[in-house]
């Protein structure tokens, strides 16, 4: 654990609790914009429980994209991405882009004051895309501007689409890594020690990060409440917070800069392409050096992806911070 | 010693589910009502079950919280609550009466004219302030004549037959005139609009609320006063003292722009009534000023005016008649006579048919008084329920001329001694 950061089994932990809580809630959910929040309010405030499953959804998922960063940045910086696991790594960036549609797919459909701004500011960022962005806003919004249309298809690529999606990918990406040997390590001619951690005893590592993860999580929803707000009206001005969901805010902060095609879809997608070529262009990790952090062999690698993170926390500071 | 860390773990766990479960069990139980006004249910009075019922025409169990409010119906947490509330504290103030109090089967656009208070109550001179505009710019030369052409906000009454059917909003930035200018910043403090001047007599809310919420107490030498600005509760049993929360408060100094606040209140009510060198019946003090001005008098009668002259127009003669003439009466033969109607609202006196009331120049029902078969009248305090006989003018000694009707004439003889 003091390798891998347990990073990748919590987020598998974390996914289940999303899967499992998501599926309760869904029994309370109305995906119709006059009843959307009410049915969150009555969830939240009315269901006995109902609170503290949607606060352990909603931390689940908070922590789901923080527990997967860090864990891409675990495999970066300890070099694990080397063959032969790069398909294994693009199914993990894969993964990643997957919770956060699915944080920003669930995010929107509270469909009340507090998200709209970022609702149409989102779906505003599709339509700048040259050529083909008008066409694939309405695919995605089901109309002219957010409406009834645009919630149904939220909430089907929320249950449904990226859910499956994620839910195949996790499957793919726990097989291969099974494949490529388990936990990146060195072959065994190169090993200084031939004894592996007994499976007992990763079970019980595991283990021990989930029980630790789910006392937090619990805590957390019973202290700590999702967000919520009033019902949205149409006549009502934006009288809602205009910030984004906090993982992207760094993407809102570059808007400010700017063209909103260059800054909001252009850069957002170049950072993801380089996260994703990183295995196939940069300098690859020493097989002799895997399972340890910051190996030599990949140093480039290590610099650019901590650059790219300090780059988004400091951006996301920046917009946090004039606020406060 | 490793193998305790599960242990640890598992027991952390075990006390976090406690503590979520007990947390749980410290929520309030919710109170649901379904009123049948509005068919949805809301939890409002989980919370807010100590609070009195606003008013008997009112009634919680059939109007609920939310359809006077706004406010997010079904959550219990009091921020998320309260976010969407119409007028904060106040939903009767003029920036949302329309949704708060308005509708066809309320006050707004009904069939029974007598009841579209809101088109009323926000055209009268009370809430456009249009004569005081009017008169301080034609005082200093802004505007040729009275006639008003502001009000506080922009209004447009097209049918009004007063020959004014639109106001401009007044805007002291327009002002070209540095006195009118003083007069926007200074002067804006007594229409249904602003907010009350500070200190605990003049306590009052804004919109309907300023007069039908009594943040006054009805009782000025009563020591348990409650001017509070937290009270829920309509009436139209509204005491001198919400009147006296705008009225009777000082001098204006046109010099230097100012209003002068008394000084001498509160005190008793003989004293601190009217200013000290104002002369006045026993009816100006003993009464409440509801008792003889009427609903159309303060409210408006739907038109725009340029001063309150236009509107007003109770006078002695209305209830005590002329050496001529006796005062006008009406005998109650329809059960939906609106006499009836107010009577119910602020039941002080027990009306029936075929009783003969007062009724004024404009026909509006004196419905607190009786005529009595000796030839007397009877009144009742809508605010005191004192009862209080008198006489007409016909067949006294009075020889006042019947034209001569302002107050200055009665009081020569007629003033209260101090």
């Amino acid at each position: 654990m003091r390798y891998t950061l347990a990073a990748g089994g919590l987020a598998v932990f974390l996914a289940l609790i999303l899967l499992v809580t998501g599926l309760l809630e869904m029994f309370y959910y109305i995906p119709t914009p006059e009843q959307a929040a009410t049915s969150i309010q009555t969830l939240t405030f009315l269901v006995p429980y109902g609170g503290l499953v949607r606060n352990l959804h909603y931390w689940s998922a908070q922590f789901l994209i923080i527990v997967s960063i860090v864990h891409l940045m675990r495999v970066i910086l300890t070099g694990a991405y080397a063959p032969p696991r790069r398909l294994n790594y693009l199914l993990g960036m894969g993964l990643l882009v997957l919770a956060i549609l699915l944080d920003f797919t669930g995010y929107v459909l509270r469909w009340d004051e507090g998200i709209r701004w970022a609702l149409v500011t989102g779906t505003n960022l599709v339509k700048s895309i040259p050529l083909v962005g008008s066409a694939l806003y309405t695919i995605l919004v089901g109309g002219t501007q957010p409406g009834p249309a645009t919630l149904i298809r939220f909430y089907g690529w929320h249950i449904f689409g990226l859910t499956l999606a994620a839910g195949i990918l996790t499957a793919w990406h726990i097989f291969r890594l099974r494949r490529d040997g388990g936990i990146a390590v060195p072959p065994p001619p190169l090993r200084e020690d031939q004894t592996r951690i007994t499976r007992f005893e990763l079970v019980r590592r595991e283990l021990l990060a989930m029980l630790l993860a789910a006392t937090g999580l619990l805590l957390l929803s019973t202290f700590a409440p999702a967000p919520l707000a009033a019902s949205m009206t149409a006549s009502a001005p934006a009288s809602g917070t205009a910030r984004a969901p906090w993982f992207f805010l760094w993407v809102q902060q570059m808007l400010k800069l700017g063209n909103p095609f260059v800054w909001g879809v252009v850069v957002p997608l170049a950072v993801l392409m380089l996260f994703s070529l990183i295995p196939y262009i940069l300098p690859k990790p020493a097989k002799s050096e895997l399972g340890r952090w910051f190996p030599k062999s990949n140093r480039l690698a290590q610099v650019v992806a901590l650059l790219i993170m300090l780059s988004i926390v400091t951006l996301t500071l920046l917009a946090i911070l004039p606020a406060s | 010693m490793r193998r305790y860390f599960l242990l640890a773990a598992s027991f952390s766990l075990l006390l976090s589910l406690l503590t979520a479960a007990w947390q749980e069990s410290l929520r309030p139980k919710p109170i649901a009502l379904t009123p049948p006004l509005t068919g949805q249910v809301e939890y409002c009075l989980t919370c807010h079950s100590d609070l009195p019922q606003i008013s008997n025409s009112h009634p919680v169990q059939t109007f609920g919280c939310v359809v006077c409010h706004g406010g997010e119906r079904l959550a219990l947490n009091a921020n998320l609550a309260h976010s969407t509330m119409r007028g904060g504290k106040n939903p009767s103030d003029f920036s949302v009466v329309q949704a708060s109090c308005g509708g066809a089967n309320c006050h707004s656009g009904t069939a029974e004219s007598y009841s579209n208070h809101i088109q009323r109550a926000t055209t009268s001179i009370q809430a456009t302030y249009a004569g005081a505009i009017a008169s301080i710019r034609y005082t200093f030369g802004v505007q040729a004549d009275l006639k008003a052409r502001l009000g506080i906000f922009a209004i447009q009454v097209p049918q009004s037959t007063s020959g004014i059917t639109a106001l401009e909003a007044f805007d002291p930035a327009q002002e070209t005139n540095p006195f009118v200018q003083a007069f926007g910043q200074t002067c804006l403090t007594c229409h249904l609009s602003a907010l009350p001047l500070p200190g605990s007599v003049y306590i009052r809310f804004t919109g309907c609320s300023a007069c039908h919420t009594p943040t006054q107490s009805p009782d000025r030498t009563s020591t348990e006063q409650v001017q509070s600005n937290n009270i829920h509760k309509l009436t139209t049993s509204i005491a001198y003292t919400q009147c006296d929360s705008c009225h009777n408060r000082g001098n204006y100094d046109l010099r230097n722009m100012t209003f002068e606040l008394r000084q001498d209140l509160p005190a008793d009510r003989l004293h601190d009534f009217y200013q000290p060198i104002a002369q006045f019946t026993s009816c100006e003090w003993k009464l409440d000023c509801v008792d003889c001005h009427t609903r159309t008098e303060a409210m408006g009668d739907g038109n725009l005016y340029s001063t309150k002259k236009d509107i007003q127009y109770i006078q002695c003669k209305t209830c005590h008649g002329t050496l001529t003439d006796l005062p006008q009466t009406r005998t109650l033969t329809d059960p939906n006579d609106l006499a009836f109607r107010l009577a119910l609202l602020n039941p002080v006196v027990d009306l029936k048919l075929g009783d003969t009331i007062l009724v004024t120049e404009k026909g509006e029902p004196l419905w607190n008084t009786l005529a009595l078969p000796d030839g007397t009248y009877q009144l009742v305090g809508k605010v005191t329920r004192q009862v209080f006989l008198f006489k007409p003018v016909r067949g006294s000694g009075c020889t006042q001329n019947g034209v001569d009707q302002s107050s200055a004439y009665c009081h020569t003889c007629h003033s209260v001694e101090r």
